[in-house]
């Protein structure tokens, strides 16, 4: 088992037609209100709170772009699966 | 954009009364199209700009930033309302996550914490620090380029207005909800709560002074086919509560108080827009054939989703170019089972019966998929193991791909496409698998369709320079230009320092593609294309022209495509062909072929394709 205080991180990359837009940044403040790990993204160098819908569209993550997922907590590899679920799944929204 | 006035030529708007107003024209961003005519309904919002300042003491802090909760909460609960009204069946549904979205930015820690600390800071009034705050965080949008994120900064706009209307003890404006027929809603901004609440059976159309084409009023007046134009900048303060306005959303035109004479030149727009609108689907049932007879194309829809195959019946597709099956193995840890893919191959197949389906082999790089893979990691995994490259390497995967594709043949019109073939002994070793797989299928008495097509997607520029070697083991090519085009012109079209140079309409895409074609036509095989390109119908009458035989595309694009078709001539396709062949760059012949096809089709090209980018 994974020890608890351990940092784990995951280099996504964004998958949606509009980039990590309001609507996936919304479900993942969602989702991250099942975990309690701490959890933040960051794209070239900002680093943001994974639970701040704000902070997430500020990383103007386009399609295309990586991002790195980093979380630390009990639920650390589950919170990360949940973000890349979101994130990497290329749904065509055709808004 | 300051309002103009322009000369009936241009407009059709015959004069301008300045002493009445009458007439009076304006200019915006056309975001959904569309003619409304009717009675404007001025909405009044409140600014932050008018917050009031004032200085507090020290211990009046708690009882501000008190206040400023209290706000909030109310706010919430009021959007938690609005949301609660709108039901599963409502055609906004799908856009109710907006106002999720806005209930999540109240407690933002950017927003909210950020709101309090000012109040401890600053010493001022809730007001003054929420309108701080959010003139904050919009300058830090400001520095996004991309267009729809940048837009966002409304999002937060709306919700700081939302509290500072709680904090000022406004009462919302305009009940919006209770709007006279005919209405047309005239707003400096609308927020989506305030969109979500109209009562949209009298609403005929948006004009909106701010926002783009992304903004949510853009995005939600297109998905309930309202007209609407933004970007009006100060029709708010010059329009009043029933004046007459004409409104045409794919012009982005505005007309207040018009004379008589151009409302009734307008309703004949109205109702040759309405009239397009309802042919439209009419023409998805109808085959694609050249006005002349000379020449039919098959048109078929690019699927991704197994539930997307409806709406692709729906539209008219008269098969499926291109099934991805990359869902099938994304976003799970392990690989799906050949039982699991036989299904949703099964399913597509028998949907589309007897119209063929193109079920493409897994083109992905082995770092999208199942980690099990343990693929070493790339430097440049566009030009890396993926693709027939990955599916060649790792023989299992592949195998059980192979199986689940041939047993489900026998449910219907089967064909299979091998992505990435750059040389003709990967090919070859891909025949050797699938009549491998066969072989077993056979000793297993397992059925599967024997004359099942086998096509190859042309995508590696070098692929079109073998192509006659590649066409005698194939029996049909089909060209992905998303990844040609890449690959031809050297360009990452998701990095946005280059993109600016992806032209779907380079001569070298052109002559790339009409060396597939004539190999094609030599060879005796036929040519599809799947790629974006083929959906857009600027490029239609030159893909005619070109020879290709399928083209396959966005299932919402085909009603268009094909009532284009059908409205043009062969001689006219293979004129223009000949034409933009003689042109010297990108730029010259998409302005020509969209100059044609706008004078030809005067009153049907201001449609905006469908399913383009939002």
């Amino acid at each position: 088992m994974m020890n608890r205080g351990e940092i784990q991180e995951r280099i996504l990359t964004v998958g949606n037609q509009l980039g990590l837009h309001a609507r996936v940044a919304t479900m993942m403040v969602q989702a991250m209100s099942n975990y309690s790990s701490q959890v933040t993204v960051i794209k070239d160098g900002v680093e943001v709170d994974a639970r701040s819908v704000l902070g997430l569209l500020l990383l103007a993550a386009t399609p295309g772009s990586q991002i790195v997922v980093r979380a630390q907590g009990p639920d650390s590899v589950q919170a990360i699966e949940a973000i890349c679920k979101l994130v990497e799944r290329n749904e065509t929204d055709h808004n | 954009m300051k309002p103009t006035i322009t000369d009936q030529k241009e407009t059709g708007v015959a004069s301008v009364d300045f002493e009445n107003q009458t007439n009076l024209l304006l200019r915006g961003i056309a975001v959904s199209g569309g003619v409304a005519i009717g009675q404007s309904v001025v909405i009044e919002r409140l600014t932050t700009e008018i917050a009031p300042r004032w200085l507090i003491a020290l211990d009046e802090v708690p009882h501000e930033v008190q206040r400023f909760e209290t706000a909030v909460h109310e706010a919430a609960e009021r959007l938690k309302a609005i949301k609660s009204q709108i039901d599963a069946h409502h055609p906004l549904e799908d856009h109710a996550y907006i106002l999720d979205t806005h209930i999540l930015l109240l407690k933002d820690r950017m927003f909210y914490e950020g709101t309090k600390k000012y109040i401890a800071s600053e010493l001022v009034n809730a007001e003054w620090a929420v309108s701080e705050t959010i003139a904050r965080i919009t300058v830090a949008f400001d520095t996004i380029e991309d267009e729809y994120l940048k837009e966002r900064a409304r999002d937060i706009h709306f919700v700081g207005e939302r509290v500072l209307r709680i904090l000022m003890g406004i009462a919302s404006h305009t009940k919006i909800h209770q709007l006279p027929p005919n209405s047309i809603i005239v707003a400096h901004d609308l927020s989506p709560a305030d969109t979500a609440q109209i009562k949209r059976d009298n609403v005929v159309g948006f004009a909106i002074d701010m926002g783009g084409k992304t903004s949510h009023t853009a995005i939600m007046a297109r998905s309930l086919k309202i007209p609407a134009v933004t970007g009006l900048e100060n029709l708010n303060r010059r329009a009043q509560t029933g004046d007459t306005i004409i409104l045409d959303g794919s012009t982005g035109i505005v007309i207040l108080n018009p004379d008589p004479e151009t409302i009734f030149r307008y309703r004949g727009l109205r109702d040759v827009f309405r009239k397009y609108q309802d042919s439209l689907m009419t023409f998805g049932r109808l085959p694609a054939v050249t006005r002349d007879g000379r020449r039919s194309v098959r048109i078929m829809a690019n699927v991704e989703f197994i539930d997307e195959i409806e709406i692709a019946v729906n539209h008219g597709s008269e098969g499926i170019g291109l099934f991805r099956t990359e869902y099938l193995f994304l976003g799970r840890k392990d690989l799906p089972s050949e039982a699991e893919q036989y299904e949703a191959y099964s399913r597509v197949l028998s949907y589309h019966k007897p119209n063929p389906v193109t079920i493409r082999t897994l083109d992905v790089g082995g770092d999208k998929i199942a980690a099990n893979l343990n693929v070493p990691h790339e430097s440049n995994p566009a030009l890396g193991l993926r693709a027939i490259r990955l599916c060649l390497s790792r023989k299992d995967l592949f195998k059980t791909q192979l199986r689940a594709v041939l047993r489900a043949s026998v449910h219907g019109n089967c064909r299979m496409l091998i992505p990435m073939i750059s040389c003709l002994s990967e090919l070859l070793a891909t025949k050797e698998m699938i009549e491998e797989v066969k072989s077993e299928l056979r000793a297993a008495g397992v059925a599967f369709d024997p004359s099942m097509k086998l096509g190859l997607l042309v995508e590696v520029p070098s692929a079109v320079a073998i192509a006659d070697l590649l066409a005698k083991e194939v029996d049909f090519f089909s060209i992905g230009t998303n990844d040609l085009i890449q690959y031809a012109l050297a360009i990452d079209r998701v990095n946005e320092q280059v993109n600016y140079l992806y032209d779907t309409l380079h001569p070298a895409v052109l002559r790339l593609i009409r060396h597939v074609a004539s190999v094609g036509q030599a060879r005796g095989i036929s040519v599809a294309m799947c790629g974006e390109m083929a959906g857009d119908p600027v490029n239609v009458p030159i893909l005619l022209g070109l020879g290709l035989d399928e083209l396959s595309m966005h299932a919402l694009a085909i009603p268009m495509v094909k009532k284009l078709i059908r409205s043009i001539s062969m001689d006219e396709c293979l004129d223009l062909t000949r034409q933009a062949f003689e042109m010297q760059d990108a730029r010259e012949i998409h302005g020509f072929l969209e100059r044609w096809i706008r004078d030809r089709f005067p009153h049907d090209y201001f449609v905006e394709t469908p399913g383009a980018s939002a």
